[in-house]
């Protein structure tokens, strides 16, 4: 029932106000995680049977002061999102009982952190069912106030405070755009609800494209899509490793799930509408491991992989809507399907990813490549578990970001699309796809080489412990979805089957299966085979020698001389050094005996960012110096200002026409 | 069918060694020698197989693993191949792209292994051939995807035999894909101009300085994964140029045969007169290899008519 659903608001505000009450951290902790886990089995239980089938659940509320009436209708687009937010977010909160425990300890309280989790769920809640514009904007706004609180979880640091108000501005400047299109819509339609948004829009009006467009860049800067992804990579880094997680995993999700409901209600999309989204979506991928391959802040690198991965599940979505808009059943249902499979695949191996570098943090006090290295001697299962994640991100068999990846491929590759040209376009796409799976190999493996594997080289770093449970066992958990979709893919696309039967075309989840089943037997075999080689290596260990590393002669090797992050990625920076610029200090010894020792930094700073920065500080120049030759008499002040209440004045008596 | 698949067995145990034993022979020939036995790389192995592995004590269990991932995606790789020119052990709908990310795997498997111990030199090696082949991996995609395009074939074993109903530009399309495949056949397993098997100098190693700390088994797993790779690389472009592949009879089997050996020919002519490119020219080599991968999918457009 709807209303169980909607019971979880209140139930989670109640928890939100009593983790702030209650003066203990951790009952504040238990408190937030037992109303999360209520929450999550009164939505399980309501979405289930949507998952299955079964029709949208509706509800009608009549507030007639302000809003009018407010319809609610869960259906299995917002049944799947839903499905798995609330119990990765609940999984978080556990995290971050374990993460923050250094902080409570010096007396710190966390109330006020476990509420806004709750709060975040609760809006998770309210923008996957409304079906009423004011209403979705309320629970949008209040995931990214909550999100902004959560991240600036280290306020008394001033690069984390602009960091979180960098996100907050970039997260409203969205909010306007989206205000502008449900604006737009309102006028034409005299009404506030998606029903009749649909009908508008389902409708061949030249505002159609224009809506498409305002949408898609309102929704585009919530998932962090290039270019609009310039807060992602500050507020990654500042946040805390769990808040990272939720909002990499599960909050910028809902910029997906908006993006894909309105276009639903947009019916049978044009076809420049799929190729854009595929052109947005393989740039997005192509700028995003190219970010991603250079960083040496773990936690940044995980950032821009997110816009990535995001860029590929568009690659898939814009696949679907050209085997839509073509009358292709199988393409469309591949796209989608590939799409949204991607999209849970990313939540449950990024969120694994960032529990680990989380781990990291909590272990070293550090997420700089530059000085990390063999961590893994000391905390293994961290280390496997970041493996797996690793392997799964770079679309690696036989887990689950593989089989993702393989059914967009599927659809780009099938040779379905009603011209040979537009085939060679998607062949095209395809190969982006393949290089940005390839870069993306290269990322995680500098990432996880320079990390973990090898030796520190950074000696003045403590020596790390594994965290402890409440924070490994939320990355067990994920691990385990991860391997389980990989070896499993069909459990990931039963909950996919109804919200794909949401697209009008005759084509189901098997479809796209059917081909691609012995594919999958192959990956079980393969998994087999791997399995065997481990047996056979542990079999192994037994009878070995153990010496030092082979140094070609040289026998004085320190960790210092090891491969770094940045030397890792070096000649590739260099190739694309015109996407991805790098700046360089460096104060080079000149003398024969230096007196002094000499330095080198570099890192790659977002070149999105930088320019916004320039060009926002050039217009500031500009209207400081036009503010400047004003001449300060008053004669001219007040003819100036009358001059614009004329303006203001007849814009709204002619704003009272009808065009 | 099943001698055919028989053969197939056959093929992939004994030609890798073969072909890496006439790669060599033809290199020694070149520069006036009489060269190693062919089948050298089996003595190698067996030696091998005999010692036991030396492990570095900066090493991981990652260390020790990697060989047989590597291994173990090498034989995934070629069971899909057409090794015979038709019919390969195992076929399914894209298995090119499977055929690509196993390969990716293995090569992931053994860059995390050259970073675990802790040197520079692996660590060189790693970076140089996580550079190459991302490079790559668009070159692959688009030969494959050009030649599925033209033939209008999923599979690994359809889509590299010539069809008769291939349009016009079918002819434009496979010399270009062999082209871009034998770019690809160079850099995956480690040949001149892009990389040298058989120095030990960090200025000119790639594969090799990867795999300096491996020893005993794990060194022969090794050797036998690149041997693979170099086999079924080999056989992909004999299949290209086979004008009876995909007949399954003896005479195609045979040509093909035939052609691998000639691929080894020219791979070890080439190794003795080209010199290794300097690094910074190697992604310039592969985008001639992406140029012409480029044109044979441009190509598939091309069609008795012209235009879309």
């Amino acid at each position: 029932m709807l209303t169980s659903v909607l019971l979880s608001i209140p139930l989670l505000l109640l928890g939100a106000v009593l983790a702030v009450a209650l003066p203990s951290n951790r009952a504040a902790a238990t408190v937030a995680a037992l109303t999360q886990a209520i929450a999550s089995l009164l939505v399980l239980g309501a979405v289930t049977p949507l998952l299955r089938g079964s029709s949208p659940l509706e509800l009608t509320w009549s507030w007639p002061l302000p809003l009018g009436q407010i319809a609610f209708r869960l259906d299995a687009l917002g049944a799947f999102f839903l499905a798995w937010s609330l119990p990765m977010t609940l999984v978080g909160t556990v995290y971050a009982a374990g993460y923050l425990r250094p902080y409570f300890s010096k007396g710190r309280h966390g109330g006020p952190h476990f509420a806004l989790l709750n709060v975040v769920s609760a809006s998770f809640v309210l923008i996957y069912s409304t079906q009423n514009a004011l209403v979705f904007l309320l629970g949008w706004e209040i995931a990214a106030v909550a999100a902004w609180l959560l991240v600036i979880w280290d306020y008394r640091n001033q690069k984390i405070r602009f960091a979180g108000f960098n996100y907050l501005v970039s997260t409203h400047v969205g909010l306007f755009v989206l205000v502008a299109a449900f604006t737009l819509l309102h006028s034409k339609t005299e009404s506030r609800d998606f029903a009749a948004f649909g009908r508008y829009l389902s409708q061949p009006t030249p505002t159609r494209g224009t809506l498409f467009l305002l949408l898609g860049t309102a929704f585009a800067l919530k998932s962090a899509f290039f270019p609009f992804h310039t807060w992602l990579p500050r507020a990654h880094s500042a946040a805390p490793a769990h808040v990272s997680a939720l909002m990499s995993g599960v909050i910028h999700k809902a910029g997906l799930f908006a993006f894909l409901r309105f276009t639903l209600l947009m019916g049978r999309p044009d076809e420049w509408m799929g190729w854009s989204v595929l052109a947005f979506g393989a740039l997005s991928a192509f700028f995003g491991v190219l970010y991603t391959s250079t960083q040496r802040d773990l936690k940044r690198l995980l950032g821009y992989s997110s816009t990535e991965n995001v860029g590929i599940a568009a690659m898939g979505f814009g696949v679907g809507y050209l085997g839509w808009s073509w009358n292709s059943p199988v393409l469309a249902i591949c796209g989608f399907a590939g799409g949204l499979l991607h999209i849970l695949n990313h939540a449950l191996f990024k969120c694994l990813l960032f529990y680990a570098a989380g781990a990291v943090y909590r272990a070293v006090h550090s997420v700089d490549l530059e000085r990390l290295g063999g961590l893994a001697k000391r905390m293994p299962a961290t280390t496997a578990l970041f493996l797996i994640g690793g392997l799964a991100i770079s679309g690696l068999p036989p887990l689950n970001g593989f089989f993702s990846e393989i059914i967009i491929y599927s659809g780009l590759l099938s040779g379905a699309a009603p011209s040979t040209s537009r085939n060679v376009a998607l062949v095209a796409s395809a190969a982006g796809l393949a290089f940005v799976g390839a870069v993306s190999a290269l990322s995680i493996t500098r990432a996880f080489g320079i990390a973990f594997l090898g030796s520190a080289r950074d000696s003045s770093l403590p020596i790390g412990q594994e965290p402890p449970a409440t924070m490994w066992l939320p990355m067990v958990l994920h691990a385990a979805g991860v391997i389980t979709i990989g070896l499993w893919p069909g459990l990931g696309l039963s909950l996919l089957r109804s919200t794909l039967g949401l697209i009008p075309l005759h084509a189901s989840v098997d479809d796209v299966m059917r081909p691609l089943l012995p594919m999958l037997d192959a990956s079980r075999v393969l998994a087999v085979f791997l399995a065997l080689a481990g047996v056979v290596c542990v079999l192994r260990g037994r009878a070995s020698r153990r010496t030092a590393t082979w140094g070609c002669g040289y026998s004085a090797v320190t960790p210092r001389m090891q491969y770094t992050g940045s030397s890792f990625s070096q000649q590739f920076a260099r190739i694309f050094e015109s996407f991805v610029p790098a700046l360089r200090r460096e104060q080079v010894p000149t003398e024969f005996f230096p007196q002094q020792p000499g330095h080198v930094h570099s890192h790659h700073p977002d070149p999105v960012e930088q320019r916004m920065f320039e060009v926002l500080g050039q217009g500031e120049d500009f209207v400081v110096q036009a503010a400047t030759r004003i001449p300060e008499q008053p004669r001219f002040a007040f003819a100036a200002g009358l001059i614009a209440l004329l303006l203001i004045g007849a814009l709204l008596l002619g704003s009272g026409q009808r065009w | 069918m099943v001698i055919l698949r028989a053969l197939n067995v056959l093929a992939l145990l004994v030609m890798p060694l073969v072909l890496t034993g006439l790669v060599n022979r033809v290199k020694s020939l070149w520069s006036g020698r009489k060269g190693p036995p062919l089948v050298q790389l089996a003595y190698d192995l067996l030696r091998l197989l005999r010692k036991v592995s030396v492990y570095s004590s900066t090493t991981t269990p990652v260390f020790r693993i990697a060989p047989w991932v590597f291994l173990v995606t090498a034989f995934g790789s070629a069971v899909v191949t057409p090794l015979l020119g038709a019919g390969s052990l195992v076929s399914f709908p894209f298995d090119f792209v499977w055929f690509a990310y196993v390969w990716a795997l293995g090569r992931v498997a053994t860059m995390l292994a050259a970073l675990d111990t802790g040197s520079s030199f692996e660590g060189m090696g790693a970076a140089r051939e996580a550079l190459f082949s991302s490079l790559l991996e668009p070159v692959l995609f688009l030969a494959m995807g050009a030649l599925s395009l033209s033939s209008g074939a999923r599979t690994l074993s359809t889509l590299l035999v010539p069809h008769v109903s291939a349009g016009n530009g079918s002819g434009l399309v496979r010399l270009c894909s062999v082209i871009a495949l034998f770019v690809v056949l160079q850099v995956e397993s480690a040949r001149m101009p892009v990389d040298d098997p058989a120095t030990h100098l960090e200025l000119t190693m790639v594969h090799e300085v990867m795999i300096l700390d491996h020893s005993g088994p794990d060194l022969a797993a090794i050797q036998l994964g690149s041997a693979i790779k170099l086999y079924v690389g080999a056989a992909i472009l004999a299949t290209l140029l086979n004008p009876w592949a995909g007949a399954g009879t003896a005479v195609s089997a045979s040509v093909n045969f035939g052609l691998c050996l000639l691929v080894a020919v020219a791979v070890g002519t080439c190794e003795s007169l080209i010199a290794r490119l300097k690094l910074r020219a190697v992604p310039v080599y592969i985008a001639i290899a992406l140029a012409s991968a480029a044109v044979a999918l441009l190509a598939t457009a091309w069609r008795a008519g012209g235009g879309p």
